[in-house]
Formats: structure tokens, sequence, C-alpha cells
């Protein structure tokens, strides 16, 4: 990876193992994932392989107790989360890092009103400007101002507003309005559209890129989706089972798919223009409890060669910014 | 009223169903969720049923299969007439017309075993002894490339795709005819969802099935069926051929959808309306606007539109609309005619 | 201590025997249990309990003393090595006489809950099954009318028109107690009703019969198992509330409530006469409340 400057999140070989019945699952195994100042990356991967984990663990908020990281370091703007205090921790979560969630009906509390919800959001990050108290007229200002920016009609009436009486398109803007009311450097969005019909989805995916335009925040979009993510990003991250297995430049990316996972997804996404659908991935997820000791994605791999079940590949650079964690790639 | 043809396995004529939310001053509200739908599949085909929340397409399905009974309108399977609760039809009609829902995890009972699952319609519809049973339940799991151990398993402990292959499997214990798919891949990935498709595809060649495919993914729809009908608040606005539909898309409401797919590659880019841009919330059935119930999203839109609702016009052989800026179309082809 | 949003592959079974499965399914459930300490606790407790009490004859120090037995020279002895709890006013061991008591206790327990919960079960599937027809309305107004009696007041009622006996003890309280279940299978069973497998059962074809015992009541359990481990500390309070009054298991057979009753007389002399029986009652309502927990975990579905 060339430039070392204006990198605001690297994750470096992070492992996460969660404790169940039998053992451990381990889930993630290494993950690598760097995003810059006001880059727009890309997340894709199955259900089940990670994501979310990798997401939960820069927040740290995955459950307590239940997890261990035996190995990995996140580092935020040169510091490591997994070593921060719970204060720096708040910190980040309040004025740094904003995070929006995939179902946006169970994202909003019901029994709060809109403004209600917003207003603690920006009470929240404001504190930690030290602002001690800050006026709630001031509050009712910006949680208005957040929710026209996200062309949410009569915000003033909105305030007052129920989660339930809006529909998924609009609870799904309030949530991006959450996560912009104050200043942040880092959004993750988590299938921001998945739950959507797809005309509205189209909505809010380009709000969400005006925003990250207009503000140079950088934003991570994790989606099963690669149509989205070749729409909306610059560098696309592909995981596999708790491990990336290749990452470029999005356009570079579909252009030349290189890992044989990455070239199996490309295939098996219909296409309006017709074709057939493609055959699909054989296989499945391999089991985290026991998985496979050298490449996670072996077993389900046309090509084959006996370094592949001995140890995990690692992260290779094939081309300018291009990387693949392959051995049959590496020749 | 007109019979089916012979080679029509199911024709919906007028199909309205209404749901009843409540009153106000001016009298009873209505959910109107399906509002005057036609419709015919002819055997062996497959029929895609595209549209967004509130379209009213799963209700479609659902009224087909008999969980609601109609408002108004009837549903003729095999050249009879079936509009009727299932509590009220004949056993065979059960066997013949299966469903596949949405989500595999509400789908199937978490408390039960798959060879409990699996044999339920076994027991009803083919009346099997205990023996043949297991075997019969193997060949159904062996033809959705299941392994026989997986008889024992419970659906909390398979992952999403394959519950949907149980689900699938369940459908066909009966050796239906029609089935009904309703959105059955919109919850799974699309390595999984590729694999399922592969799979439907397959069995419809082997077992002589027909289906109604219900989904709003366009792009899949492109690839599967035979012909799309696209709905909008419980009405149909436009149906064709699938090829027809992306090279020549007709009601405003259809181009708006096509350019909201997103796409991959630039072959797919040039298919796309170029100025279409999505705009407005979608209404609820409960409040219908007056008129063309699309009208206020429309970038097309004329006077006429939210005065008075289209009518159907057949702009070609298999390709109809629901819209007034084709009328003209009609208006001069009856000049030219007469 | 909830479970976390984990991939859904736990184990990989490729066996196709039953049997193996069965342990399998055993050894998830205990690890659930198990995860917490305190249900360890209580299912200890109540194991013992209940093992002490299958074999009292046979453990207690002076099985005699649950019967017909005398001793003024020894009555009213401080706790000691001998006499664990001390001795009663006429001489009798007190901590065997619990260990019987708790005999009526467990069978008074068991009698009302295998008559009160597949009744109130039942009722409650079919007013949820057909709900809003004239069969829910009569049976869930008829709950309601058995619920908006103060439970220990309708009990008692029972048990004094009836000779004062365990059997009527128990009787009374099974009359006052399905209403509970009727209430937690109802709600269960209005919301499955339009769950999508129990409309696909519908759908195929399948008889009410099946749709309600086959695919509904197997997911009313859960909650009706655990209510079930809560309710044995309630059942044991209320008959020990009417042994205390007199209206359960008579003398000499020991109940745990009587003997409270018996030794509240003799405070602060004989403070121990009260005081152990009354722990004893605290304590097997602490035993099956922790465990009543841990079964609440154990049923959970989802991880599979």
């Amino acid at each position: 990876m060339q430039t070392k400057e204006n990198i605001l999140l690297n994750i470096k070989d992070l492992h996460v193992w969660y404790r169940v019945y039998g053992g451990y699952l381990k889930v993630l195994n290494g993950v690598h994932l760097m995003v810059r100042g006001s880059e727009r990356v890309a997340l894709v991967g199955e259900t089940g392989c990670g994501k979310t984990t990798t997401m939960k663990s820069i927040l740290q908020v995955l459950p307590p107790g239940d997890f261990q990281i035996p190995r990995g370091q996140i580092f935020y703007k040169g510091q490591d989360v997994l070593k921060m205090s719970f204060k720096e921790i708040q910190r980040l979560r309040s004025r740094e890092i904003a995070m929006i969630f995939q179902d946006p009906t169970t994202a909003l509390n019901p029994v709060f009103t809109i403004g209600t919800q917003i207003g603690d959001v920006i009470k929240y990050s404001a504190v930690f400007k030290d602002e001690e108290n800050v006026h709630h007229e001031r509050i009712k200002t910006l949680s208005i101002k957040a929710l026209k920016d996200v062309s949410l009609p009569d915000p003033e009436r909105m305030l007052i507003n129920y989660s339930f009486q809006l529909s998924g398109g609009m609870k799904q803007r309030v949530c991006i309005a959450m996560a912009i009311c104050s200043p942040r450097n880092l959004l993750i969005a988590d299938e921001p559209g998945t739950s959507l019909d797809v005309t509205i989805q189209d909505q809010i995916m380009r709000l969400l890129n005006g925003f990250v335009e207009k503000r140079k925040t950088s934003i991570i979009l994790i989606t099963h989706s690669l149509g989205v993510a070749k729409e909306m990003t610059d560098r696309t991250y592909v995981m596999y089972a708790g491990t990336i297995v290749e990452t470029a430049p999005t356009e570079v990316l579909f252009k030349n798919p290189v890992h044989p996972y990455t070239k199996g997804l490309i295939a098996s996404i219909p296409k309006i223009s017709g074709g057939g659908i493609a055959k699909g991935i054989p296989g499945k997820l391999p089991s985290y409890l026991d998985p496979p000791s050298g490449c996670r994605f072996q077993p389900r791999c046309e090509q084959e060669s006996p370094i592949c079940s001995e140890k995990p590949p690692q992260l290779f650079e094939i081309e300018k910014d291009h990387l693949v964690a392959c051995y049959l790639t590496q020749r | 009223m007109k019979q089916a043809t012979n080679n029509e396995i199911l024709k919906i004529e007028k199909l309205k169903k209404y749901f009843h939310i409540g009153k106000d001053k001016k009298g009873p509200i209505y959910v109107r969720a399906v509002d005057g739908v036609d419709l015919n599949i002819k055997y062996g085909e497959t029929l895609g049923l595209v549209g967004e929340s509130g379209s009213g397409k799963s209700t479609v399905a659902f009224t087909i299969v008999g969980m609601y009974r109609p408002t108004s309108g009837q549903i003729l399977f095999k050249g009879k007439n079936i509009s009727l609760e299932a509590s009220k039809r004949p056993l065979s009609s059960k066997k013949e017309i299966q469903i596949v829902f949405q989500d595999p995890g509400s789908s199937l009972n978490p408390r039960q075993a798959i060879n409990q699952i699996l044999a339920l319609p076994l027991r009803i519809h083919a009346q099997m002894l205990k023996r043949q049973l297991r075997e019969k339940m193997i060949e159904l799991l062996e033809k959705m490339e299941l392994s026989p151990d997986y008889l024992y398993k419970s659906p909390s402990s398979i992952g999403g795709g394959e519950k949907q292959m149980v689900a699938i499997a369940r459908a066909l214990a009966s050796n239906p005819s029609l089935v009904l798919l309703d959105e059955p891949t919109s919850a799974l990935d699309v390595s999984v969802q590729a694999k399922i498709i592969n799979k439907l595809i397959d069995l419809q060649k082997e077992l002589h099935l027909t289906y109604l495919f219900i989904t709003h993914d366009l792009s899949l729809m492109r690839n599967v069926a035979n012909r799309i009908a696209i709905m909008y608040l419980g009405k149909i606005c436009e149906m064709a051929e699938a090829v027809t539909f992306f090279e020549k898309p007709l009601h405003p409401y259809t181009q708006m959808l096509i350019s909201s797919v997103p796409v991959i590659t630039e072959e797919e880019k040039n298919l796309k309306p170029k100025k279409i841009i999505s705009i407005g919330e979608i209404p609820s059935p409960v409040n219908i606007p007056l008129g063309c119930s699309f009208h206020q999203r429309c970038s097309y839109k004329m006077s006429i539109c939210s005065k008075v609702d289209p009518e159907i016009i057949k702009v070609s052989p298999g390709h109809i609309v629901r819209c007034h800026l084709f009328a003209k179309l009609e208006n001069k082809k009856q000049e030219r005619s007469d | 201590m909830r479970n976390s949003n984990q991939p859904n592959n736990s184990i990989d079974i490729s066996l196709v025997r039953p049997k193996s499965i069965f342990w399998l399914y055993l050894g998830k459930k205990w690890y659930k249990f198990s995860r917490n300490k305190l249900s360890i606790v209580g299912l200890v407790l109540v194991v013992g309990i209940i093992i002490s009490a299958i074999f009292a004859p046979w453990i207690t120090p002076y099985p005699e003393h649950a019967g017909s037995f005398v001793d003024f020279e020894n009555s009213g002895q401080l706790p000691s090595l001998q006499h664990l709890c001390g001795t009663d006013n006429i001489g009798r061991d007190i901590f065997s006489r619990i260990i019987f008591a708790f005999r009526g206790a467990l069978l008074m327990v068991s009698v009302v809950l295998s008559l009160a919960v597949p009744l109130g079960v039942f009722l409650g599937l079919i007013a949820g099954y057909f709900q809003n027809t004239r069969i829910d309305i009569v049976i869930m107004r008829i709950t309601d009318i058995f619920l908006s009696v103060p439970s220990l007041i309708l009990a008692l009622a029972v048990a004094s028109v009836l000779e004062p006996s365990l059997m009527n003890a128990m009787i009374a309280i099974s009359v006052m107690w399905w209403p509970r279940y009727t209430r937690v299978a109802y709600g269960m069973t209005c919301s499955l009703v339009n769950e999508y497998f129990v409309i696909a059962a519908d759908l195929m074809g399948a008889s009410k019969f099946h749709i309600l015992f086959r695919e509904i009541l197997p997911n009313c359990l859960s909650p009706v198992f655990t209510k079930m481990a809560l309710d044995v500390g309630w059942v044991i309070l209320v008959g020990a509330s009417l042994s205390f009054v007199g209206l359960g298991e008579q003398a000499p057979i020991p109940a745990l409530g009587q003997m409270v009753s018996d030794g509240a007389g003799y405070i602060p002399n004989l403070w121990w006469m009260a005081i152990f029986p009354a722990l004893a009652i605290v304590l097997t309502i602490l035993g099956f409340n922790l465990m009543g927990d841990g079964i609440r975990d154990m049923l959970e579905t989802g991880m599979g």
C-alpha cells in the first residue's frame, strides 16, 4: 500500500473468537482493512462472513464476556482502539465514528419521539466538545437542520412524530440524520438499503453519497450487493469466512477480479441484459468451530494446490493497489 | 364470464382483495391491497410478478393459494373456479397449488425436525406407510442436494439457503403443478440465490412445474421469467415478455424501477433509462390517490392523470400498459382502422 | 449474559442416527443452562430436596419422629449435633420432620401442576386458536373470573368447604392455578396463529388437531415450563399458607406451614421451632426460582 498519509482507520490482523458450546467460534481470522480520509470503502461478503463482527469490534460493542480477541490491532488515527480506556471509546463513539444500522425499525426506539432521539445524539456529542450544557433551543435548531439535510419533509412536525408513524425510507433517513447531525470522520453503514424497496434504496444511497462527497467524510459501506458497491465506492474489500480475500479500487476489482471467490460472486449476479443465472459457488461457509487450517475458501475452490490446506494465505500485492490472498495467484 | 383456454393453468379475472381496517365519517376504510387484477399463466411457464411494498403482489399469491377469500373477482385453476378460502377448497386443489414463503426462518417450525416438516404433506396427500415415508423424504432431500442426515436437524441449526431448500422440498412433496414463490431468495445472499434459482429452474423442467415468481429484483426476473407483470398499489401497470420489458419499457413506473437497479457492467448501464430518478415516497394502500395511482411520482404527468384512472391498453401482442400516455396510440390505431 | 449475534453454524453434525443427535442436544442444553452459575446452585438445591424427600425414611436420623411420637424428656432441645434443628415442644426432631414435610410439599406440587398445567394450557390453546369466536369469549371470561378472585382466598374457600386434608388442599390449589396457564398459552397461541409455519400447515391441509398440538403447542412450551419451575415456589408457599391455618396435611404428619404455625407460639423461647421450617420454605422457593432462570436460558431457540 502506497499512500501512508491520511490513514484514518487501520485494522491489522484482527482475530475475534466467540465462546460457544463445544469451544470457540473463530470468526475473524486475520482481517486487514484500511480506510483513508474522505475515502468510500465497501465491505462485501455473504451473511455470516464476519462483516458485522468487524464493525462491532471497531466500536467495541461486541457482547461482553462472550468473545476474545487473541490477536490484532485496530488503529484509529494512530491509536489502538482495543487498548483505549472507556472514556476514550466514549469519545470515539460520540464524536468520531457513527454507525447506521441495517433495520431502521429496530434502530429507533418506538417509545420516544424522533426529536428526543436526535436531541440525545446532539447532546452527547456536544458534551465531549467541552460545552457542558447545550441549550435546548440550540439542540432543536440542530435537529431541524439535520432533518432538512436528509430531505425529510416538514422537519418541525417530524420532531414530535414517533418512529412507527414513518415509512421505512423515512426511518432510514432519520437514522442517517442521527449519524450526520454532528460532524464525524467516519460513517459505518451496515447494509442501509437492504430492508427497503429498490426505488427508496436508490434515493437513500444517493443521499448518503451526497453527504460523503460534500463533507469529505469517510464511509465504510457494508453490503452483500455488488451493484451498490460498484456505484457508490472508491475501494472494495471482499470478505470470506472472516478473512479479506481481495481488495482493490472498485473499478479495478470489477474489471479484473482475481480471487476465485470474487470471480464466483460476480458471476452469480443476474444481469438485466440477460444471460441466465450462473451456477453459483458450490458448498457453503466453513464451520467456525473447526475451521480449515489453511485457506478458508479451499474446500469450495475449484483449483487447488497442496499449500492451500497448510496455512492461510496472506494478502499479496499482484498489481498496484490490488491485493489478493491466494497462493495460486502469487506466481 | 370468459372461460380459461386449454393451455392456461391459472386465470385470474378482476381480482380484488380489500381489507377492512376501520371506519371514519365517510364510511368504512379499506386497504385496497389488490384492486382489479387480470392475469393468466400458461402451463410450464414462469410468470414474474414484480412490485414494491404495498403493491399487492404477495396478496395476489396469498389469495390464489387460499389464505384469503377474494373480495370479488374469480380464480380459475385448470378451468375450475377456486375463488374460496383454503378451508373450503377440495383437498385436490391444495395438493396441486403450493407456496414457498419469503422468510425461511418463519415458514419452518423451529420446534420440529425436518423429517416432521416433510412428513406432513406426504401423510396428507400421499398417504404413505411409515417405512415408505422415510425413503420418500430422503429422495426429496436428494433432489435438493441435501444429504439424508438433514432429516434429523432442526431449522435453527441450518443456514438460510438450506432452510429455503427444505421449504421448496416441502412444497414439492405433494407433487404440485403450480408453485407460487413469494420472494424466495430476497433474504439470501447472491451466491446462495444463484444455487437456489438454478435448482428451481432444473426442477421446473424435470417435474413440469409452472411458477408464479414474485420478487422486487428486476435483474433476477430478467433471467428467470418468461413474462413479467409489474404491480403498483394493487393494479398491474405493465405486462410483457421479459426481453421486451428491458428493451422497451413503456410505463413510467417501470422505467423508474429499472433505473433504480444497481448494476455492474457497462452493457447494463446502457440499458438503463437515462434521466429517470426515483422521487417521492410510496403512498400507502389506504390512501390511494385519485386518478392514476402513480401520478404523484410521475415525471410525465398530464392533467388527465390526476382525474381519471387509466384503462389497460394493448400496445402490441402480449404487451399491455395502463397509462394515459398510450391512450393516444390506441386512439390513433382505432382512427386508422375506421 | 445474553447470547451474542453469532453466525449460526455452531456444530456441524454429519451423523444420521437420532441417538447421537439426542446427546448432542442435551449437551447444548446443559451448556446454556450452566452459563449462569446461580442456576447450578438452584439445581443443586432442588436435587438435594428431591432426593432427601424420596429417601427420607432412610436418610433422616429420626424417621419415627415424623409420625406419632412423644418424648417430653428431650423436648425443647437447642440445635445440636444430635438434633440439627433442635427438637420441638413434644420432643420430635425438627430436622427429620422438615425432610418428611418436603414429601408432602413435593407431592402437592406434582399433583397441582399435573392437574392445572394441562388443563390450563389446553384451554388457552383452544381459546387462542378460535380467537374472537364464542369459544374464545367463554373460556377467557371464565379465566378472568377466576383470576379476579384473590387466589389465596379462593383456595381457602374451597379448602374449608371440603374436609381438611392434603388431597383437598391440592384440589383447592389446582382450582385456582389453571387460569394462569390459560393466559400464557392464550397469548402465545394468538401470536403463533399468524406465523407462516402455522399458515403453511393449514394450507397443506393439516387437521386442526395437528395444527394445535404439533405446530402450536411445541412453541408454547418454553414459557410454560419456565413458569412451572417458578410456580413450584408459589405452590409450596400457598400450600404452606393453607397448612399454616390448618387446612392441609393433618397432624401428626408434618407440613412446613403447620410447623411454622406450631412454632410461632413458642417464640422467643423455642425460636428454632419456627425459624428452621421457615428457612426450609425459603430455600426451597429460592432453589426452584434459580433453577427456573436456568430453564428459561436453556429453552431459548435461535442458536441451534
